[in-house]
Formats: C-alpha cells, sequence, structure tokens
C-alpha cells in the first residue's frame, strides 16, 4: 500500500476535486454565518417579543388571574433551564466543529483516537437530565393538582356551550344546579375577585375554550362536560379564541370574559334577566320588531318576550333549524360590544386596548375620542356608542363577513338543518329598521 | 443445493418445473428499461422508486405549505377561503407525513437495509413492490380528490365529530379515510416484510449487536409500524363505516364519546411520530463517524436509546388530549411519562456530539445536515420538555408553538437527516456524487429558511395564535411574525430547488469524469463494500462479517497503541464480481396489478358500487396471478444468469431460500 505508486488520482479523489473547485464554499461559508447570525437574531428578538407585554390583546404569557399565574410561575423556569441547555448543546456543537475541523494542511486520512464509549460518562449524562425532569415532574404533580377547580359555596358556576361558531353562557346564580337563571352569548361577564367554575361543553363538535391571560385552555366535548376555573382579580376585558379546530370558521369564534366590580355584576345580571325592551310605537324600532318576527330570525335566535324558543329536544335540537339547535340569544344583544362569534365589533371599542376598566370611555357626541371600531382585535365597549355599519354588513351578507355552511341542502345528514346564518335576502330598509331595533335591545 | 430439496415453507403454488402452469401466468422478465421499473422486485429498485415518489409528494406537500403561508402573509387576506384553507392545511399536513416522511424513511430502508446486513434482496420482494405499489396509488387516489369535490378539511388528526358527513359533506373525507387505509397496507406489508429480513437474512457473522445503527432504528421503526398501524386501521375503518354506511361509532346523539377517536388516533399517532423520525437519527449514525472518522460513541446506548424511544412511545398518546378532559390522574401520568422520553432522546444527542469530539471533521454536506439535526432537533425536543408539562401545556396546545415544536423535530429532524442521507448514499444509488458546492448553499439557505419559517411560530404562538387559523385580525401584533415565516417559506423552496438542480447538474458533471468509485467517502460499513452504484446482485459472494463497521475494519487495523493504519485500499476489498450464477427473484406483474386494484375499490366505495365490484375483479384476478405465478420464465435468462434451474421451482416465495443458499457456502 504504497501512496507514491499511486501517481494518479483515484475516482474518488476526482470527484473531490470537482466537488470542491472554485470559490463557492467561501461564499457558501459567509452565507453560513449570516443564517447563523439570522437564526441568532430571530431567537433574540423573539425572546424580546415574547417578554413585551405592549398593545397583545392575546397573551399567553402576561398572567392577569391566579390560575393563568400558578402556570405561569411553573413554566418560567423550564423556559430558563431548556434555554440554558440549548445554548450548551448548539455552543458545545459548534465548538467541537470548530476545535476539531480538519485542518486544510492536514493529512486527509489522519484520524483522532478511536474511542468507542465511556460508561460512566454514558451513565452521567443519562442521569442528569432525569434528575431536571425529576424536578420539573414533582412541580407538575403540584401545579396540576393546584389548578384542578374547586366548587365551593361562593363559587359562581357558569355553563358554557362551544357551538359552530360561537359560545353560549347559562349562569346558575341561585345555585339550584339548574342553568337557567340567564343566558347570553359571546361575553362571559365576572365579577372581580370571585371564584367561577365554567362547566364547558358542546352542542356539535369539539371546541375549545381559552382565556389565555386567565387560564389555560379546556375542550367543549358534545356529550361531555369539563369544569374549568377561571377567576379575574382585576377589572377588565379579556380576549380569547377557540383553539380546537372546529370547521369552517374555526378562526372566527372567539371569546371575552368582561371581569366586573361585584356591584356593576349585579347589576349587569338584574338587566340581563328582564325581558326584551318594548320598541315605541310606530317607531323604527318597532318596524325592526315585526320584521325580526316575520323573517327566519326568529326560527333560531330568541329574543325573549317576543318569541318562544324553537328547540323542542334540547338534548338533540332535532326540531331547530341550525345543527347546534341554537342561535345567540338576542334578548340584550345591545349590552354587548361584539356579535358574530365576538369577532366584530357592535359598539366602539376603548381606544387604548382591551385593557382599560369596564366604562365609559367615549360619547355619541365625541367617538373621535372613541377606538377605531374596525379594529376587530381590540373588543367593543358596551358602554361606548353603537357602531351600526358592522351589524348591517353583517344582515346583509352574513357569509360573507363570516365563512358558514348555511346551506346544506344537499347533505341528506343535515335534515334541512344549517350550521350559521344564512342570507336572508333582507331589504335595505329591513336592514335598517333590524339594526334600529337591535340598537334598543339593551 | 440440499436446500432445494428442503419442503418449502411457503409454497409458490407451482406444481411442475416445466413453469406452464395455466398457461397466462407467465413471468415478467425484462431486467432494464421501464417496464423493469413497473414489475421490478429489486429492492433497490423499489426503494429508488420509493424516494422518487416521496419527492413528488413533497413538492404538493410543499406548494400547499407555501400557500398556507402567502395566505397568513398579512391579516385578512383573501387569498384562500377559510374552506379552501382547510383542506390545503389538511392535506399539506397528510400529505408531509404519510406520503413524504415516512416514504422516504422506507426508501432508505428499502435500498439500504438489504445492503447494510449483506442480503441480496428482502425477504418478500414482490410484497416489497406491492407494498411501494399501494404506497403509490394510495398516495395518489388521496390526491385526486383535489380534481373530484375537493381535499379533506378536517385536519390530519381529523377529530371526531367534525369528521362525520353532517360537518363535512364533501367527498374529502372519504378520500382521506380511504387513501390511508392503502398507504396503510403499503406500510404493515413493508414492516413485515423488513423485521422478517433482518431477523433471518443477515449475512454469517452479522449479530444483532454487529447490524449498523440505521438498520438498528429501522427495525425499531418496522416494530412501531407494526404495532401503532393496526389501531390507526380501526379507527379509519369506524370512520368509513360511519361516513359511507351510516354507523353510529361518533354519532354525539346516539351517545357516541367522541375521544374514542382521539384515543385511538393517537394511540397511532405518537408511535407515528418517533417512526418518523427514527429513520433520520440512524442516517446520522451512520454518517457522523464517517465525516467524524471515528466509530460512534455508545453504540449500544444509541442503539438501546432508539429501542427505549419505540417503548416509551406507545405511553404518552395523551399528551395530545391534555385539555380534552381525561382527569387529573390521567393526565399527570401522561405528563410523566412524555417527560421521561426526553432522557433516551437526550442519550442520542449527546453521544451523537461525543461521536465529534476529537475527531477529524470533513465538512462535507452530509456531516452539515447531520449538524443541523441535532441543533434542531435539540430545539425541537425542548420546547417538547415544555408541553410535557401538562399545565403549561394548556396555554401552548393548538398555538403555533406546537406548529413549531413538530416542524423543528419533524423538519429540523427527520427530513434535515433525509437530506444528509440523500447527500451521503447518493454515490452508492445513482454513482455519482452530488456537488458539494451546491450542497452546501442547500444547506445553509434550507437551514436560513426553516429557522426564519418556523422559529417566529414559537412566539406567536406563546402569544396565542390558534393553529388552523386561515386568516387573523390587524393589531395582534401577529403581522410582522408570519411576514418572517413566509419569506422563510419561500426561502425552504429555493433550497429545495437548489437540491433537484444539483441533481441536474451533478448528473450532467458526472459524465465527463470517471465512474465514482466504491468508497468516495472512506465509509464503514457494509454497503460500501460493494461497487457504486450498487450491482443487481449486491453481494457476490455474501460477505462474513466479525465486528460493527466491518468494511472499515477491512482498511484498518488498529495498532498496538490503539491508533489505526491503513492496510488496504478499499478498491481491493471492494467485490467485482459479474455477478454470474447468482439466482435473484424474478420479476412480477402481479404486485402492481393487486395494488391497482384497491384504489378502483375505493372510487367504488365513494361514486358508485360497480366500480367495486370492478376492482374487486382485479384484486381477485392479481390474488390468483400472484399464487399460480410459476417461479421463473423457463425462457428467459433473468438476473446475470442461471445457476442449474433445479433450484428455480422455489417461486418467489422461496426467494429467501434461494438467496440463503448463496449464503451458506460462504459461511
Amino acid at each position: 500500500m504504497s501512496d507514491a505508486e499511486q501517481s494518479e488520482l483515484t475516482p474518488e479523489e476526482q470527484h473531490q476535486a470537482a466537488n470542491h473547485r472554485g470559490k463557492m464554499p467561501l461564499l457558501a461559508k459567509i452565507f453560513g454565518v449570516l443564517a447563523v447570525g439570522a437564526t441568532t437574531a430571530v431567537l433574540i428578538g423573539s425572546i424580546y417579543a415574547v417578554f413585551d407585554q405592549e398593545n397583545k390583546p392575546l397573551n399567553g404569557l402576561n398572567p392577569q388571574g391566579p390560575k393563568a399565574q400558578t402556570i405561569q410561575n411553573l413554566v418560567l423556569p423550564v423556559f430558563v433551564v431548556a434555554g440554558i441547555v440549548m445554548v450548551i448543546v448548539c455552543a458545545a456543537v459548534l465548538f467541537i466543529s470548530w476545535k476539531f475541523r480538519r485542518r486544510t494542511d492536514e493529512d486527509p486520512h489522519s484520524m483522532g483516537v478511536q474511542t468507542e464509549g465511556n460508561m460512566p460518562l454514558e451513565l452521567t449524562w443519562t442521569a442528569i437530565p432525569a434528575l431536571i425532569l425529576f424536578a420539573i415532574a414533582i412541580g407538575t404533580i403540584i401545579t396540576s393538582l393546584e389548578l384542578e377547580p374547586k366548587v365551593g359555596p361562593e363559587t359562581l358556576e357558569v355553563r358554557v356551550i362551544g357551538q359552530q361558531w360561537w359560545w353560549s353562557y347559562e349562569y346558575d346564580l341561585d345555585q339550584d344546579g339548574n342553568f337557567d337563571d340567564l343566558v347570553t352569548a359571546n361575553e362571559l361577564v365576572v365579577p372581580t375577585g370571585r371564584d367561577v367554575n365554567l362547566r364547558i361543553t358542546s352542542n356539535d363538535v369539539i371546541h375549545s375554550y381559552w382565556i389565555p391571560e386567565l387560564n389555560g385552555k379546556k375542550d367543549a366535548v358534545p356529550g361531555q362536560i369539563n369544569d374549568w376555573a377561571l377567576r379575574a382579580d382585576e377589572v377588565g376585558t379579556y380576549l380569547g379564541t377557540c383553539t380546537e379546530f372546529c370547521g369552517l370558521s374555526h378562526a372566527n369564534m372567539r371569546m371575552l370574559v368582561r371581569s366586573v366590580s361585584p356591584d356593576d355584576f349585579d347589576a349587569w345580571v338584574e338587566g340581563q334577566q328582564r325581558e326584551a325592551v318594548e320598541p315605541a310605537e310606530g317607531s323604527l324600532a318597532a318596524e325592526g320588531k315585526k320584521v325580526f318576527e316575520a323573517q327566519l330570525c326568529s326560527s333560531c335566535h330568541l329574543i325573549r318576550g317576543v318569541n318562544e324558543a324553537k328547540v323542542e329536544d334540547p338534548e338533540k335540537g332535532v326540531d331547530a333549524q341550525l345543527v347546534s339547535g341554537n342561535a345567540p340569544d338576542l334578548t340584550h344583544f345591545a349590552s354587548r360590544g361584539t356579535f358574530a362569534g365576538a369577532i366584530y365589533n357592535s359598539r366602539y371599542p376603548n381606544p387604548d386596548g382591551n385593557d382599560q376598566p369596564y366604562g365609559a370611555t367615549c360619547t355619541a357626541e365625541d367617538t373621535d375620542a372613541c377606538g377605531e371600531p374596525l379594529d376587530n382585535a381590540t373588543p367593543g365597549n358596551p358602554d361606548n356608542p353603537f357602531y351600526a355599519p358592522n351589524v348591517e354588513n353583517w344582515l346583509r351578507d352574513p357569509v360573507a363577513m363570516k365563512p358558514m355552511a348555511p346551506l346544506q341542502t344537499e347533505n341528506p345528514y343535515a335534515d334541512g338543518r344549517v350550521r350559521g346564518m344564512p342570507n336572508l335576502g333582507l331589504s335595505e330598509d329591513q336592514i335598517d329598521q333590524l339594526v334600529a331595533y337591535l340598537e334598543t335591545l339593551r | 443445493m440440499a436446500v432445494a430439496d428442503a419442503p418449502l415453507a411457503l409454497p409458490s403454488g407451482a406444481p411442475s418445473h416445466d413453469g406452464k402452469v395455466l398457461g397466462v401466468f407467465t413471468r415478467a422478465q425484462r431486467t432494464t428499461g421501464w417496464r423493469s421499473w413497473i414489475t421490478g422486485v429489486d429492492h433497490k429498485k423499489v426503494g429508488i422508486m420509493y424516494g422518487a415518489a416521496a419527492i413528488f409528494f413533497l413538492l404538493i406537500g410543499g406548494f400547499e405549505a407555501l400557500l398556507i403561508r402567502m395566505q397568513l402573509w398579512a391579516p385578512r387576506q383573501q387569498l384562500l377561503s377559510a374552506d379552501v384553507y382547510n383542506q390545503v392545511y389538511t392535506m399539506h399536513g397528510t400529505t408531509m407525513v404519510f406520503l413524504v416522511v415516512m416514504p422516504i424513511g422506507a426508501a432508505f430502508a428499502n435500498y439500504l437495509l438489504p445492503l447494510q446486513i449483506g442480503a441480496r434482496d428482502v425477504a418478500f420482494p414482490r410484497l416489497n413492490a406491492f407494498s411501494f405499489w399501494c404506497f403509490l396509488f394510495g398516495g395518489i387516489f388521496l390526491n385526486t380528490s383535489w380534481l373530484l369535490g375537493g381535499g379533506a378539511d378536517g385536519g390530519w388528526f381529523m377529530y371526531a365529530p367534525n369528521n362525520g358527513v353532517l360537518y363535512s359533506p364533501s367527498h374529502g373525507i372519504d378520500f382521506w379515510v380511504l387513501g390511508l387505509i392503502i398507504t396503510g397496507i403499503a406500510s404493515m406489508v413493508s414492516s413485515v416484510n423488513l423485521i422478517v429480513t433482518v431477523l433471518n437474512m443477515r449475512a454469517p457473522g452479522m449479530s444483532m449487536m454487529k447490524m449498523p445503527i440505521f438498520t438498528w432504528m429501522t427495525l425499531v421503526t418496522q416494530f412501531l409500524l407494526l404495532f401503532a398501524l393496526p389501531v390507526i386501521t380501526v379507527a379509519l375503518f369506524l370512520l368509513m363505516f360511519s361516513r359511507i354506511f351510516g354507523a353510529a361509532f361518533f354519532n354525539i346523539d346516539d351517545g357516541a364519546n367522541p375521544l374514542l377517536w382521539q384515543h385511538l388516533f393517537w394511540i397511532f399517532g405518537h408511535p407515528e411520530v418517533y417512526l418518523m423520525i427514527l429513520p433520520s437519527f440512524g442516517l446520522i449514525s451512520e454518517i457522523l463517524p464517517v465525516f467524524s472518522r471515528k466509530p460512534i460513541f455508545g453504540y449500544s446506548f444509541i442503539v438501546f436509546s432508539g429501542v427505549a424511544i419505540a417503548f416509551m412511545g406507545f405511553g404518552v398518546w395523551a399528551h395530545h388530549m391534555f385539555v380534552s378532559g381525561l382527569g387529573p390522574t390521567s393526565v399527570l401520568v401522561f405528563s410523566l411519562t412524555t417527560m421521561f422520553i426526553a432522557v433516551p432522546t437526550g442519550v442520542k444527542i449527546l453521544n451523537w456530539t461525543a461521536t465529534m469530539w476529537g475527531g477529524r471533521l470533513r465538512f462535507d454536506t452530509p456531516l452539515l445536515f447531520s449538524i443541523g439535526l441535532i441543533t434542531m432537533f435539540t430545539i425541537g425536543g425542548l420546547s417538547g420538555v415544555s408541553h410535557s408539562i401538562a399545565p403549561a401545556d394548556t396555554q401552548q396546545t393548538d398555538t403555533y408553538y406546537i406548529v413549531a415544536h413538530f416542524h423543528y423535530v419533524l423538519f429540523g429532524g427527520a427530513f434535515f437527516g433525509f437530506m444528509g442521507g440523500f447527500y451521503y448514499y447518493w454515490p452508492k444509488v445513482f454513482g455519482y456524487m452530488l456537488s458539494e458546492k451546491m450542497g452546501k448553499w442547500n444547506f445553509w439557505v434550507l437551514f436560513l429558511g426553516f429557522n426564519l419559517t418556523f422559529g417566529p411560530m414559537h412566539i406567536i404562538g406563546l402569544q396565542g395564535m390558534s393553529r388552523r387559523y386561515y386568516t387573523y385580525d390587524p393589531n395582534f401584533g401577529f403581522d410582522i411574525w408570519n411576514k418572517i415565516a413566509t419569506i422563510g417559506a419561500f426561502t425552504i423552496a429555493l433550497s429545495v430547488i437548489l437540491f433537484i438542480v444539483n441533481i441536474a447538474l451533478s448528473y450532467k458533471r458526472s459524465k465527463s469524469l470517471p465512474p465514482v468509485g466504491a468508497d468516495p467517502w472512506d465509509a464503514r460499513t457494509l454497503e460500501w463494500i460493494t461497487p457504486n452504484p450498487t450491482p443487481e446482485w449486491n453481494f457476490d459472494p455474501i460477505p462474513t462479517v466479525t465486528r460493527v463497521d466491518d468494511f472499515w475494519y477491512q482498511k484498518y487495523e488498529e495498532t498496538a497503541d490503539g491508533g489505526l493504519v491503513k492496510v488496504r485500499d478499499a478498491k481491493d476489498i471492494v467485490q467485482d464480481s459479474d455477478g454470474v450464477g447468482v439466482h435473484l427473484p424474478s420479476p412480477s406483474y402481479w404486485p402492481i396489478v393487486l395494488a391497482f386494484g384497491l384504489p378502483i375499490v375505493a372510487y367504488g366505495l365513494i361514486f358508485s358500487w360497480w366500480l367495486c365490484l370492478l376492482g374487486g375483479a382485479i384484486i381477485v384476478t392479481a390474488m390468483f396471478g400472484w399464487a399460480f405465478e410459476p417461479p421463473d420464465d423457463p425462457e428467459a435468462a433473468h438476473g446475470h444468469g442461471h445457476d442449474e434451474a433445479g433450484h428455480d421451482d422455489h417461486g418467489s416465495a422461496a426467494d429467501v431460500d434461494a438467496l440463503e443458499q448463496e449464503v451458506a457456502p460462504v459461511g
């Protein structure tokens, strides 16, 4: 095996030579440094972005309630440890790559010490991660048990029902076990400082309820009730989005939690329990009421005092127009700031985002002081002026505003029922009348 | 050749020696030209076809990914409707999992596994071809849904009851169910085939603990498939009966529990994750020692951590269901099992790092991709630990944080490993090397694009952007990160184009160069003892193995001081037989015919019962044809020459025996 005898290159070496000809590898090296640099920049930018809490209507790392805080306390140290491990591993790999690279002047056939393993080392690096994980496991067990919902005498119980593609809330205020005291949609109103137990279920497919600033998520599974605890200690508005894929308009299914002072809560409850306001005789709103009754609206929506619930078997909803058997209760439509699964503002939002306290910040005379109503990431405030154009557009063509499946005539399994609101073909006059009526439903 | 007269384990059904059984059922003959690919049963041809088909599907799945990223470029984009977006992301996930990552793993397994263990083919060559055609037809069938009313729209996880006809009346999910049943048959058949191959057909001297690590990881993968696939098949049949025959398995009104689907899906779905990543782990365990010029560090630890991952992989499925209301005890149990699966995974990472330590690292493209895998998979693994913590997972699950995590694992892990494997094994398979220059560009552009795409998803995910959203509003603070991700996705696309251009240009360049030679990388394992590209007969004679990295230690011998000294040149070790006298399994028409019947039945289930009859007739005919196929066409000179006709009457089911006869005289 005398290498000297091999005057000409082997085929392998010719291929290698062809591969390494030219200056491209140097450019690629520069590009590589840039790629690593860009990756690191994105990494550092992300760390900054993650801890920057400004202007984030949704934020999983900004706990505003005890449950979310408990989760945060557990996960932040883990992020730190994971970050350290990542830096160590990446740095080690980079260091090894640099230190043990084959030098250009080196014999290509040279090689290092032929180690095949090292038992103590193996055991050490099996044990160290196991120990770290063991510590994390203990924290996980403690935290998990702490997060379990506990229902006490003071707990406010609310049944939360996911449906394609909005949420309804049924309150049990007198604690008789029946969730028949108050019904509302999209916006959950809770008193501050009080434990709330959500009994989450679904009327159709699986959804997931998530208010990141108050607690993690919990699936809404049809035929099953999942308990989930919430508590907001500060007055505020907390946004959430559906997080289990639930069909066509999964992206258009939000929920809001408005936490208000106990007094405001009592006032709100009193208002919600009343039947709908009767519009003045001869007014535009009175015309709107007639439209509501005459058109298909009343076959899915309920306005207490105006029509009866059509659902005869709430378990199956077979007699309703909807697959879920239910559409948002409109009795107090105007007491809410958003509609259509909380994705559109029916009222002006607060100008400085949704962390503003619940309460008027702008007036009908001075809407310049209000937020931008088309900024749907900032929920409308029920005390701000009504913003009609969104509602009008909705009545004109709901499917254009939010993808839904209202035409299921070809689907024999749908049994004539629809998913979402169809275009009712209303005239402009009817729309004006309906909007006028809806605006009175405080 | 005493074995020839022994009773056959699997009678071929061929009763006579004249090969004229039932007239029409003659044997395919061609071993060259396009017909050799259609009828070929050679594991190398099957492997190449697996790879080519997977890259074709990669382009489809990649195009779907680009559509997703274009839609999310800016808030309230109108490029795709909600309906189309749901179809596109569903098909992106399904395609990438079932038609790209799994088949690329199968491509490497098919091509390399017999070579690494010193066999001439897999145990059941016709079944092997059948697996491929099933996969290809299943994949094409799945994608024809785009032309026949739209793709599936329920997400690749296809949760009940949203997967029912009430909620998804189009045929998309029917295509999805039936397509996955067909590709499932492919994987199931293939897993049995490869397990039998590894257990029975290793070269003399190759005990289990002398097998290359890629072979080990592939073996583990096949066991994962063997036990996981039946579960998803059950789920798919329940869904098929629900959708097509009106069964009520997932009908809530009739008292069904929709979590049944989730359990079935994830009992399959989580082992699935490991069976996608383990082949890549195997590949870089081959690449790292070669380019470090050192043995793998902790061979047995790498092997057994792979086995441990597989075992533990069956006990973690419910971590996909932490928020579905399982109850605190179940959640905690699965939380802890999930955490501790990080231990064997970490062991692998550290062993690879230790393999590089003290080596002489040759920074060719395969090594770059391997290092990419180690670092990127580490990031994916660490984010994985963060959501094994059940309370934290309630904040993270179903957000883009999860999307980031599993792309770091499956793209940064599995796919980087495959790319390294492509560059490393290209000369083995095609006889020319891919350009290093373009390879380095390929790597760095992919590395940059990958991190730009999936890095920002950690942020928007933690912030609160849910997965599977076709749109988002401005003012959530998602815009900038989505823009970066979209730019990254196109950077990835550029890198994939670079790879394809590299293949073409390198092929062109190779014509002005001599054949690549047998050992372009100074490699270690048995597959390199055969010339490049591998001759049809693989080995002649079958080698005898004395230790791990047998080829390497034929080139280098240990000195007294623990160093190595070169004793032989590769070209003196590499076999250069002409293969005369090697008996090879004959080609066959029937695998492709049998596989072709399956999608016809599937179309029939969707559109018309008559098609079912037609498909059924094809299947039955093919089964008879298969069973009555004569062992060999007596007129044809197949492979590279016969030895005495005497042992031809084994039939191809007995090709094992034929192969083992070749082993015997060597051993």
